[in-house]
């Protein structure tokens, strides 16, 4: 057997291996990441199904130098070393304003470019879908708020008000966090719950 | 075979291409200060966007006003117009044209096993101009060398002070082993490890987080490593031995259009190529292969201007000892008394 021959098998080895390995669902390669997650975060709009994200990311950078509001932050090692480097936005910290900027910079469509308007954004982007905690929001205790409503890029479509404005989140929902931003609350009572799917 | 006049002196017309290694420096640097100022634009174009001078820092003022002042001489609508460059060098937008280093186009390939056209034609300009002029990126673009050839002369400096600096040599095919087996974690973990790996990318990001998220990340310490890793083992140790993005441009540029070929007629043998050669290669010996990259740090030293740029896609095979040096000329002397007195 020659050199070449040699490399070209152990390629092809290694090759049909990792493709059997990532063929066999629920392997431990394979397996699902969301939950080694200790902490909420959003990917930014746009974003792949949350192995694909992974996979297409090449941590470039450019979807958080082109976030005009600063929202986007990156990963180190607290999440694995399979999501260093990849953008995600705590809500709370500064959320998302839906400008779609940073799904027409990513080079490689883990996060999908998607048009600036109303209707594409509410099709398309599914960053996560906000939680009103009855318990803590004041709208529900008495004191007339309304708050994360006046703060929703999407009123009334996303979120709409009831008697006291108290906040009653809609399907449409596309998970942006200002709501969760604006909350007066402390802590926050309306938060997004990540959609990674 | 050509017959060289012993007598003749050196050409004193010093040729042009000696000064390419002060251009390439140059682009290393603008390239480097590139990087630090897209992040910085993209800082500035925040603060812009929030509307909120006042709500700043000092020196956060401070920061404005410079960039202000630095942008105002390119555009009038920064927080629109800037939005022209951003990136890095592992992939950026220049101009609404995407460009991306092959190892990030190979390196999600394997790890998401999936074609996305737009992401693939992002790398075919440097794939090209990879296939004519060999690993350029590693020596004009990368900026890591701008380090990493600071390092060396670091390391010069503490060699005068007699401190310790590494001089081993490795195998310098461990890089293809290194692509390999990052490609490979990156099809079995689905993510792009080769980007952790990669000193240029590395900076890119690591650029980005210090100035605009305010702190340096782990990669900065990995990135300390390889400067170490140079230091105390070998001199530009990591992108000869390691790196793997060399590795794939040392593939690509292989069979590369312009590489750098030694004039054996006016080689005078002195060694210095061999000495400036930041790869340990020896252009003395006419040993360039696929890991000369094209830094022209040899045509800049050599005092005969023996190297020069060829267009040829393969290395000259071994041409021997230079015509001007003391080896050949004893040899010459030797003949030709062998002739003189063959001939009595």
């Amino acid at each position: 057997m020659n050199r070449r021959t040699f490399v070209l098998a152990a390629l092809g080895g290694i090759a049909a291996t990792l493709l059997a390995i990532k063929a066999v669902p629920g392997s431990a390669w394979a397996a699902n990441r969301v939950q080694q997650y200790r902490m909420r975060f959003l990917r930014p709009p746009g974003a792949l199904p949350e192995t694909d994200f992974l996979s297409s990311c090449i941590r470039c950078g450019q979807c958080a130098e082109v976030c005009p509001n600063h929202c986007i932050q990156y990963f180190d090692l607290q999440s694995g070393v399979e999501a260093m480097g990849t953008p995600y936005i705590i809500p709370r910290q500064q959320a998302c304003i839906l400008c779609m900027k940073c799904g027409d910079i990513c080079p490689t469509g883990a996060l999908a470019p998607i048009a600036h308007t109303a209707e594409a954004i509410i099709d398309n982007v599914a960053m996560g879908r906000a939680r009103v905690d009855e318990s803590l929001c004041l709208s529900f205790q008495g004191k007339t708020c309304g708050v994360c409503y006046r703060a929703c890029p999407l009123p009334d479509i996303s979120l709409r008000v009831g008697r006291l404005e108290q906040p009653h989140v809609l399907d449409q929902c596309v998970g942006c966090g200002i709501c969760e931003r604006a909350c007066i609350q402390m802590p926050q009572a309306i938060r997004v719950i990540p959609d990674y799917s | 075979m050509h017959e060289p006049k012993l007598t003749a002196a050196p050409t004193l017309r010093r040729s042009l291409w000696r000064h390419l290694n002060k251009l390439r420096w140059l682009t290393l640097i603008i390239v480097f200060t590139m990087l630090a100022l897209i992040p910085s634009i993209s800082l500035y174009q925040t603060y812009l966007a929030a509307h909120a001078y006042d709500l700043l820092t000092p020196s956060q003022q401070q920061f404005y006003d410079i960039m202000a002042l630095l942008t105002s001489w390119f555009t009038q609508h920064p927080l629109k117009e800037l939005d022209a460059i951003k990136g890095n060098t592992w992939s950026a937008t220049l101009f609404g044209l995407q460009l991306s280093d092959p190892l990030a186009v190979l390196g999600q390939l394997a790890a998401s096993l999936q074609l996305y056209w737009p992401f693939l034609l992002s790398a075919l300009i440097p794939v090209l101009l990879t296939i004519i002029f060999g690993r350029f990126f590693c020596g004009w673009i990368c900026p890591a060398t701008l380090i990493y050839e600071m390092n060396s002369s670091l390391s010069v400096w503490l060699r005068h002070l007699g401190l310790i600096s590494g001089e081993q040599r490795l195998d310098r095919r461990l890089k293809y082993l290194v692509l390999i087996v990052g490609l490979a974690l990156s099809t079995a973990f689905g993510s792009v490890m080769v980007a952790l790996i990669y000193p240029p990318a590395i900076i890119g990001r690591e650029l980005y987080y210090a100035i605009a998220l305010g702190g340096f990340g782990s990669g900065t310490i990995f990135f300390i490593l390889t400067l170490l890793f140079d230091l105390l083992v070998a001199r530009r140790g990591f992108c000869r031995y390691l790196c793997p993005g060399g590795a794939l441009y040392a593939l690509l540029g292989r069979y590369r259009l312009f590489r750098i070929q030694r004039r054996v007629e006016q080689c005078n043998d002195c060694g210095k190529c061999n000495a400036i050669c930041e790869f340990s290669l020896q252009p003395m010996r006419d040993d360039f292969g696929q890991e000369c990259n094209n830094c022209t740090a040899c045509i800049a030293i050599c005092p005969t201007d023996a190297l020069h740029f060829s267009i040829r896609i393969r290395d000259q095979a071994g041409q021997g000892d230079g015509y001007l040096g003391p080896k050949y000329r004893q040899s010459r002397r030797e003949a030709d008394q062998l002739k003189k007195e063959s001939g009595l």
